[in-house]
Parts: C-alpha cells; structure tokens; sequence
C-alpha cells in the first residue's frame, strides 16, 4: 500500500476556495477565496513588521524588540518602509472588500450599545448585516481611516527636515495616537477572529466554515449562499 | 564619548535613569556678552579647529553673517542683527549655539537610549554610535540647534568642548576669543558676572539690559547678556523657550497611557474567554452537533 493511495484526496470545499467565494460546497461554505486571504495576510505580516519596528521608537519598553531585529538603527530604517507597504497593501484590501462592507441601515442598528453588549454575551438575536457584521464594517473603515493617518503623519517624521516644526509636533501626536487605537483594535479583532469565535480563522487560512458556523454568526449570509434568501441588489 | 569621566545624569530615553552618584561636579556655563563681541569670529574658527569639522561654504545673505543657520558641521555661529533704534540702527552679534538647557527638550525628545546625555556638570551631548538620525531632537529643542548630518545619518552640535572641559580647559571658543566677551567657569560665577554686567549697562543708558538665562528650560548652560533685553527676539532669541508641549505630552502622558491601554486590551480579551468562552453554535433539536472546532 502506498503512502499516496492512503491519503485522503483534497477537500473539494478547499479546492473551490482557491476561485470561489460564497458557494456552498457540502457541508461547507467558501467564504474567503485565496485572493482574500492572501491580502489579508499580507496587510497584516507588513503590519507587525511596522509594529515590532516602531514599538522600541516609541518606548524603550520594548528595546528588546529592538534586537530582534537587528538593533534601533535598522528599526529606524525598516519602520518607514514596513509601514508605505502596510500602507500599499492596506489600500489594495480597502478595494477589494469595499463592496461588501457598504454600510447598510441594519449595521447601524447592530453598532448600538444594547446590541454590542448582546453580542459579547453571546445573546445577540441574529439581527444580521449580511456577510459582515457592523462591528466588523466598522473595523474595515477604521483601519483604513488609522492607515491614511497614519501614513500622513509617518511620512512627515520620515523626513522631519523638510517639514515645519509644529507640523512635526502635530504628526509625532496624531501618529501616536491613532497607533495606539489601532493596536486596541486589532487585539480584539485577532481575539474575535481566533479564540472567541472558534473556526473563523480556519475561514482566513483554507477559506471555508461550516453551515452551523455561518448560521451562528452571519444568518443572513448562512441563507443568501443557501439561495434560501436571494442577496441585497 | 568621555563618558567614563563623566558622570552622567540624565540620558534619553532611558527607563531607570543612570545616574550612579559617584562623582559630584559643579554645573559649568558659558558667558556671552553680546555688548562687548567685535565680531571678529575667531569662536568660530577655533570651533571649526578643535572639533575637526570640515569647512562649510559660506553663504552670502546681505550680511556679514558666515551662513544662515548653524549646520552639522557648523556649530557655532555668529548672528549678526541689524535694527532701527532710537532714530539710528544698533548692530547686535550674538554667538549662537547649542544653549545647554537644565531641561533639554532635545533629549526629552530622543527615542534612543543614551543617544542625547545629559552630565552632572550640566553638558547635553549626542552619543553618534547610539543615535539613530530620526531628527526628533530638531522638534523638541527650542533652539532650534541640533542638525542633521547627510554624510553620517546622526545629528550633531556643539558639545561645549566637553572632552576640553573634562581635562580642565576651557572651550575652544572661549580660549579664542580676543575681547573677553567670552567667558567660562561654574554657572554660579558666570550668572554673578552677568549681574555685574548687567548692572553696569544699566548705569551706562541701558536700562533694558538683563541676562538671559530663561527659566522656561531650567536656565542654560550658556547665560547671555543682552542690551536690549526687551527684544530677546532681535537676537535671533526665543522669548520665552520651552520644551514643547507636544513633546511633554507624548511623554508623559500618551507613553505611559498607551502601554496601560494595549495591557489592558490583552487582559480584557482573556477575561472576556475566561467567563464568557467561545462562541459555538449549539445543536438545535433534530440536527447532529456539529465537529469540535468548527
Ligand atoms: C494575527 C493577526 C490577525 C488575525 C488572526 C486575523 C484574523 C482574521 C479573520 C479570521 C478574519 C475573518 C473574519 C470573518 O471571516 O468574519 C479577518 C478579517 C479581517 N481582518 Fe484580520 N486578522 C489579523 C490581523 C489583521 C490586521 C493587522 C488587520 C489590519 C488592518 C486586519 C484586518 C482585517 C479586516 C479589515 C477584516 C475584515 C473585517 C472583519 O472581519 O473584521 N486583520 N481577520
Ligand atoms: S539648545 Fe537645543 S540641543 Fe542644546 S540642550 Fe537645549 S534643547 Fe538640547
């Protein structure tokens, strides 16, 4: 018996992920095809490289990071560079999800403080805002809010010589800052997208999740890719 | 780079501070009148001279002013001001370079460990092998005085002659300078000279004589004479200098803040798992449970 014959062949689901995104294949959804993921990593690989590089700049707290990479005079290097491609891949997720993360009047009514609440309880009642939820809408736009803010205030502390001082003490504060929500938010997104909310990162790595799975969190979607509801126009 | 010799008694962005105690030095000061100085630039020669940097091309901006703002190779700098008063024109030179604040913005701002230090007897230095070039320095001085350096990506300024200092001379400046407008020794004796000074032009028409020693940044460990003391700013020279507030409230505030927020973010999201725990849907009546993990 060959080692070959005995593996199990490849989960169709998986190979209809590699192009398809929203088919129901068996007991499975797609619902990130391999474009999506591989955007998705890459703006979060070019993130970290940015975080770890700035993080000894801005306390020496995590010097240590520092020599990770090589000591502060490479940080001071990487970390402009790390952040444009953050930037760069940034803009390219922003253009691929912008179609589905339009915000709808129910997102609206899923944001409200009751219904946040709810949903950290685990009571929310399924008011649904399709694919994404309004909580996660509302990080997509964020992020890309923090990245422009980002990038016009780091672009100004990359070649402070050739801005006016007070504009360089305004981005040192407005870069600060908006690095700061970031990183808050993409601590409870990486624990809503890992532990709290298990096989939702299975989603981001072979691209599907389970019919239960769908249901549990995303309802409407669950019955739109079911063709049980036909999509919004 | 003396800093064997040295005790050092604040450093930039350090956690614990590296103060040891162990030597205990008197805070030094350079004097300046700016009433008494010809002009001459022989400061800037011996700078030029004892610090080994190269010769910068002048700049011609209608004065005799050498170029127009002090440079990574240029670190001290006659400004030579010229101003309508009292139905004539004064002509006002004032050496300019790195001040020596008590409190130096500079290094409140600086990112690196070490990069900017601050001695017992008062001199704030650049370590070049610890600094990284980012130019945060430049934003919290208020000077205006730390430069970059394109050939050796690092910033740099006067040191006040810091390795002359150690082994007990005085500055190259101050050795040079032909009229004793100039003057080196501990703060205490250069801020009583100022007095004097300051008294005697009062006695002498000018009434708005004082010494500049501003308390914004602590004092500086270069005290200046100015004859027209109302007009600091016909020096070239902020009224009232402080570390900006930008800086301070980065440091102080949005810093410490910050780390508290991003603990407390990974805190909170392990106590949300710890009591609320994952989120899987259940199986409903009739259906199978659905796979661990999915
Ligand atoms: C290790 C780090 C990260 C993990 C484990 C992670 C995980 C995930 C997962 C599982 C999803 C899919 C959610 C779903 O299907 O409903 C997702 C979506 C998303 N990720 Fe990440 N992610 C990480 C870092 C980042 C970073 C740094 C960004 C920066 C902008 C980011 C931006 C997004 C956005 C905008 C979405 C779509 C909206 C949403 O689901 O909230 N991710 N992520
Ligand atoms: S004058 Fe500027 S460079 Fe010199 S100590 Fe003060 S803040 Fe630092």
């Amino acid at each position: 018996m060959s080692a070959t014959a005995s593996r199990p062949s490849a989960d169709p689901a998986i190979l209809r992920a590699r192009r398809a995104e929203d088919v129901v294949v068996g007991e499975e959804i797609v619902r990130h095809r391999l474009a999506t993921r591989v955007i998705h990593w890459t703006v979060a690989l070019f993130f970290f490289l940015a975080l770890f590089s700035g993080l000894p700049i801005w306390t020496p707290l995590f010097g240590w990071m520092a020599h990770l990479l090589g000591g502060l005079n490479v940080c001071r290097w990487l970390h402009p560079w790390a952040g444009a491609l953050f930037f760069a891949s940034m803009a390219v997720m922003f253009v691929h999800w912008l179609g589905e993360m339009r915000l709808e009047p129910r997102d609206r009514e899923w944001l409200r403080p009751q219904k946040v609440a709810a949903y950290m309880k685990h009571q929310d009642d399924g008011t649904e805002g399709g694919k994404y939820n309004g909580g996660q809408k509302l990080f997509f736009f964020a992020a890309a809010l923090g990245a422009v803010g980002l990038l016009l205030s780091g672009l100004v502390m990359w070649f402070p010589l050739e801005f006016p001082r007070m504009l360089r003490e305004l981005a040192i504060l407005l870069h600060d800052v908006t690095f700061i929500l970031f990183v808050l938010a993409v601590v409870f997104h990486i624990y809503l997208g890992t532990a709290a909310e298990p096989g939702t990162f299975h989603s981001m790595i072979r691209g599907t999740v389970t019919k239960p799975w769908a249901r549990l969190h995303h309802p409407r979607w669950h019955r739109e890719v079911l063709g049980e509801e036909t999509r919004r126009p | 780079m003396t800093t064997q010799n040295l005790e050092i008694r604040r450093s930039s962005a350090s956690l614990w501070g590296e103060k040891t105690g162990m030597r205990h030095l008197p805070v030094v000061s350079k004097f300046i009148d700016t009433t008494t100085c010809i002009g001459c630039k022989a400061c800037e020669v011996a700078c030029q001279e004892w610090n080994d940097l190269e010769a910068v091309p002048t700049r011609q901006t209608g004065n005799y002013q050498t170029m127009p703002e002090l440079d990574a190779e240029f670190w001290n700098l006659i400004r030579f001001n010229e101003r309508d008063f009292d139905g004539g024109v004064v002509w006002l030179m004032r050496k300019d370079q790195c001040m020596h604040c008590e409190d130096p913005g500079c290094l409140a701002a600086c990112p690196a460990p070490g990069a900017i230090v601050q001695y017992e007897n008062g001199i704030v230095d650049v370590n070049p092998e610890a600094c990284i070039g980012c130019g945060f320095c430049a934003t919290g001085c208020p000077f205006n005085v730390p430069k970059f350096h394109a050939k050796t990506g690092k910033m740099a300024k006067c040191t006040l002659c810091v390795d002359r200092v150690t082994s007990g001379l005085e500055p190259a400046c101050i050795k040079a300078c032909p009229t004793g407008c100039l003057q080196f020794g501990t703060k205490d004796d250069m801020v009583a000279l100022g007095h004097a000074r300051v008294e005697q032009l009062k006695g002498n028409g000018f009434a708005n004589a004082v010494l500049y020693d501003p308390p914004g940044v602590g004092g500086t460990g270069v005290v200046t004479v100015l004859g027209h003391g109302d007009h600091p700013e016909w020096y070239g020279l902020p009224a009232d200098p402080h570390v900006p507030v930008g800086v301070r409230f980065w440091k102080s505030v949005l810093r410490p803040l910050g780390v508290v927020a991003m603990i407390g973010a990974v805190l909170g999201a392990i106590g949300h798992f710890m009591y609320q725990g994952p989120k899987e849907p259940r199986a409903r009546d009739g259906e199978p449970p659905p796979p661990p993990g999915a």
